[in-house]
């Protein structure tokens, strides 16, 4: 595929100014990223955006954390999701993703199977259920904002290549850059702790990209049926084997439908 | 392409030349930070325009020699990329990068890569990823995280925690052992569903409220992978961690055999060892909750068997136990499933069904009645067992399983006064009157243990030469009800026997006579009577310890036997005649004198009352009342009868001075009755000595 010119740094300049008309979304990131930050102080700024408050509500309500309904009170269902996932979905309406127009087709589908097969997998790589969970469902953004960029050309990726390795490799001829990378850029933009951004921007190698890159093979495998699959002992050295891939993967599309409904999306 | 060949933004540059110079030092000169000026302007490969000793050191390249080359050959992207993409127009970006060192490792570092103000420049600033003290705190983090997971893999207990949620993030190897499955069937939501769905809620609000920060400790079931329920203890605390979320630990202790152990204990102390069916305690329980629902339907009823004394007395204990097995296992297959057969004592069971209708009750007792009179063979014996069965509707009359269970056993007792074999629903009057007689009998209790039991006595005179002699008093009980007035004895006396105060009332009368008897030796001295008659009841006949009864009251106020008759009417006699003659020869052994009450009125044999240790025979009443008309042969034959046996004889009744005078002629030494005296108090007694005792009729003496 052709290379095309994507202005980086005008992608990540357009998505700044998309947050300055979202400051309660903008704020919650903020306070998220502060350490000393309360699950009270979180509900107060959460409490700002009606919007965003009732979809952590239903989060916390939905299947996905085993509380179906008994979460009545913001500060019980911050404290239940977490603050990184508080601030995924904070991003998510930053980011003015929280739709399906202007997104590549199948974007959500992708961004919950990444989500529940990274919370799913957390455990196993030492991350937080939490982290895990956050890090799949913004891994997309960067394809949203490709997309957004070249709507055509991005479209014609997604239609001819399957999720992980083959579309990196197409997203890199073409724009010298990862979906997965640009996402970094961003979410590095808005302080992301360094763990996430450096987990996107290996996504492709290395270490801290095990857990992503893992999340991304099992994902392909429920959303391409004809995916062919890459073990997933070479993916993450052995830290998840092909012989609990089906538990796994039946986790995950319980995990999938749960958060589809909770977030409407 | 990458980034960004666009030219960068001019940005004003105010700052003097000096100042410039003294940032720049005190920035390349730190010897532990290399610095690398990348230029993009040639292409889309960096390329390194200048570097810093320090960067010079660690590449292990002179300064010169960096210069030009493409900084890809130095440092990398973690995956070998190029780290273009670390370079941003406008902002500086920090990420992991791989260093080529002076040695040829390839060694992480952090770069951070920030924009020059002019032209395609950009300043890396690389610092090893992992500083010596970062270094040490995460091995020595990584050290008690293994520590932490080797012990809670290999403990014992089984343990789980979560980080979100009910979400598990870590289950160990013991409960994995506990539900039989591996931790990754329990990761996430999924070991929800091996709890038991009835106690999932309860799980959830605890966890709920641990999340809020409490320690909560439940009990719940879980079911493992063979299907097998488990009863466990779970004891959750809450767990909060900045970095990783808010969650729980919970500890499991498996108590399923410690709790059967405990039930089958339970089940022991609460059903019948021989029939295995459920006692009283299980009864009463089983009905308090079925009447819990204000409006739930119940029946009970109350079922007594009709043979069982015969054949326990006839074929023995092991033949009784037998029949009440089988009649057990019948009964229970009788009733449906929630329904309750409870053995409530010897041959009484009660049978508790959920239903508020009378017909289907009746249905019920039918069938009872008809799978019980199957025949049996015991001890190649065949048995036709056969029952009574009073049933009770559980009605708003009912507060309690007490009220239940009493009044089927009411209608019990109205089956079995009304001919065996019977099925009988409680009638409302019938429960009324046993109400009333259980309160009446507790009042009675209540009067015995309070000594509000008086006593009257009737004066028996002996005739003798020119007038009368005080021959003996008899003792005559009385009751005064607080609210009902006086009530007659031979009503609260038949109360006793059936409810067992006989024994009571009977040593109050005895001791209240005696002492009576004591205080009037004191204050009459030789007005005072020789003797006190006291009857005694039908049922102490049998009951050895009115022997010890009576010795005790004459020992306690100083009474000689000989002032002391009982008297026992002969139909008392006549109902176990060898036990009472053995209880007739100890109190006339111990001294104490003996009359037959009523005597002519139960058939004794001649030949039985030869042989009983017999001081007086009492005419009945009503062989004396019959005198003036005549029929003077029955008073006739007591007295000659008396006097052929040597023993002495007292006219009862004795009410005019006509029937005295007849009774005279017939050499009856004995008088007792109105035309004496009515029966008096202790007082009246005394004062009726101390006047000289008046008749209370004229009397011709002889």
């Amino acid at each position: 595929m052709t290379p095309v010119c994507v202005d980086i740094d005008a992608v990540l300049d357009s998505l700044e100014r998309l947050a300055s008309q979202r400051p309660v979304a903008a704020r919650i990131v903020a306070t998220t990223n502060n350490d000393r930050s309360s699950a009270a102080e979180l509900a107060t700024v959460l409490g700002a955006d009606v919007a965003l408050a009732a979809k952590v509500m239903k989060l916390a309500n939905s299947a996905y954390f085993g509380l179906s309904g008994r979460v009545t009170s913001l500060q019980l269902a911050v404290t239940v999701v977490g603050f990184n996932t508080v601030r995924s979905v904070a991003t998510v309406a930053l980011a003015g993703i929280d739709g399906t127009e202007g997104l590549p087709e199948g974007f959500w589908t992708t961004s919950l199977h990444l989500a529940a097969a990274a919370g799913t997998l957390g455990p196993l790589f030492q991350t937080g259920t939490g982290d895990a969970l956050s890090l799949g469902l913004l891994a997309q953004l960067g394809a949203a904002l490709l997309f957004q960029a070249d709507p055509e050309g991005y479209a014609a990726i997604v239609a001819g290549t399957e999720l992980g390795t083959g579309r990196f490799a197409a997203e890199t001829q073409r724009y010298g850059i990862t979906s997965a990378q640009l996402t970094a850029e961003a979410l590095q933009q808005w302080r992301f702790p360094s763990g996430m951004v450096d987990a996107l921007r290996a996504v492709q190698g290395g270490e801290e990209g095990a857990l992503l890159r893992t999340a991304y093979e099992l994902a392909a495998r429920l959303i391409h049926p004809r995916h062919s699959s890459v073990p997933l002992e070479r993916l993450c050295g052995h830290r998840v084997t092909e012989n609990q891939a089906a538990v796994r993967l039946a986790a995950i599309r319980a995990d999938v439908e749960a958060l589809q409904h909770a977030l409407e999306l | 392409m990458t980034a960004s060949p666009a030219p960068p933004r001019q940005v004003a540059q105010t700052c003097p030349a000096e100042v410039v110079a003294a940032v720049f030092h005190a920035a390349v000169a730190d010897p532990n930070i290399a610095v690398i000026v990348a230029d993009l302007s040639e292409g889309a490969e960096p390329r390194i325009r200048w570097s810093n000793p320090a960067a010079s050191e660690l590449l292990a390249t002179a300064s010169c020699d960096l210069e030009g080359h493409p900084i890809g050959d130095f440092v990398t992207g973690p995956d070998g990329t190029s780290v273009a993409s670390l370079l941003r127009r406008e902002r500086t970006t920090v990420g992991s990068v791989t260093v080529r060192t002076a040695l040829g490792e390839r060694t992480p570092y952090r770069a951070r890569a920030t924009p020059a103000p002019i032209g395609l420049l950009w300043t890396l600033q690389l610092h090893p990823a992992h500083q010596d003290l970062e270094v040490a705190l995460r091995a020595s983090a990584d050290a008690h995280e293994h520590r932490f997971k080797v012990l809670a893999e290999r403990s014992p207990v089984p343990t789980m925690m979560s980080e979100q949620g009910m979400r598990l993030s870590h289950a160990n190897d013991a409960l994995c052992a506990l539900l039989g499955v591996t931790a990754d069937k329990l990761a996430g939501t999924a070991w929800m569903t091996y709890a038991h769905p009835d106690d999932l809620d309860t799980i959830t609000d605890t966890v709920l409220g641990v999340l809020g920060g409490q320690q909560r400790e439940i009990h719940a079931r879980l079911v493992d992978s063979g299907g097998r329920t488990r009863d466990i203890d779970m004891r959750f605390t809450p767990l909060h961690s900045a970095a990783l979320g808010d969650g729980f630990v919970a500890t499991l202790e498996d108590i399923t055999d410690r709790r059967a152990f405990e039930e089958r204990l339970d089940y022991q102390a609460t059903h019948d060892s021989l029939t295995g069916l459920p006692r009283r305690t299980k009864l009463w329980a089983h009905v308090a909750a079925a009447m819990e629902d204000p409006d739930a339907g119940l029946a009970c009823m109350f079922l007594d068997l009709d043979n069982f004394k015969v054949v326990n007395d006839s074929l023995g204990h092991k033949a009784g136990d037998a029949l009440l097995v089988e009649v057990a296992r019948r009964l229970r297959g009788c009733v449906a499933p929630g329904d309750m057969v409870a053995r409530f004592g010897g041959d009484e069971f009660v049978v508790a069904s959920r239903t508020d209708s009378l017909d289907e009750a009746l249905d019920l007792a039918n069938q009872l009645l008809r799978v019980l009179s199957d025949p049996l063979v015991v001890d190649r014996v065949e048995i036709h067992p056969r029952g009574s069965i009073g049933v009770v509707m559980r009605g708003p009359d009912h507060r309690s399983a007490d009220d239940l269970i009493r009044d089927c056993d009411i209608a019990m007792y109205q089956a079995k006064a009304s001919g065996k074999g019977r099925i009988m629903v409680l009638d409302e009057g019938a429960r009324t009157a046993a109400h009333d007689t259980l309160a009446l009998v507790s009042d009675l209790h209540q009067a015995i243990d309070e000594h509000r039991i008086t006593l009257c006595y009737q004066p028996i005179l002996r005739l003798v030469e020119g007038g009368f002699e005080l021959a003996s008093v008899e003792a005559l009980a009385r009751w005064t009800h607080p609210e009902r007035g006086v009530v007659p004895v031979d009503f609260f006396v038949r109360l006793a026997e059936e409810h067992g105060l006989v024994r009571a009332l009977s040593k109050v009368v005895l001791e209240t006579a005696c002492a009576d008897l004591a205080i009037w030796e004191y204050e009459l001295g030789e007005l005072a009577p020789p003797r006190v008659n006291v009857n005694i009841s039908a049922l102490q006949m049998s009951d050895s310890l009115v022997v010890q009864d009576v010795q005790r009251a004459m020992q306690r106020y100083g009474v000689r036997p000989g002032q002391l008759c009982l008297e026992i009417t002969e139909s008392a006699l006549m109902r176990d005649r060898d036990a009472a003659s053995a209880i007739l020869s100890q109190l006339r052994d111990e001294g104490v004198q003996i009359a037959i009450d009523d005597f002519g009125t139960g058939y004794s044999s001649l030949a039985y009352l030869r042989r009983l240790p017999v001081n007086y025979l009492k005419v009945d009443r009503s062989f004396v009342a019959e005198l003036q008309d005549g029929h003077t042969a029955v008073t006739q034959a007591v007295i000659s009868l008396a006097h052929n046996l040597g023993i002495g004889v007292v006219a009862e009744g004795a009410e005019t001075a006509a029937q005295m005078e007849l009774l005279a002629q017939m050499e009856c030494s004995l008088l007792q009755g109105y035309a004496i005296s009515k029966p008096l108090t202790a007082e009246e007694f005394v004062r009726w000595c101390r006047a000289g005792r008046p008749l209370a009729c004229t009397v011709e003496a002889s």
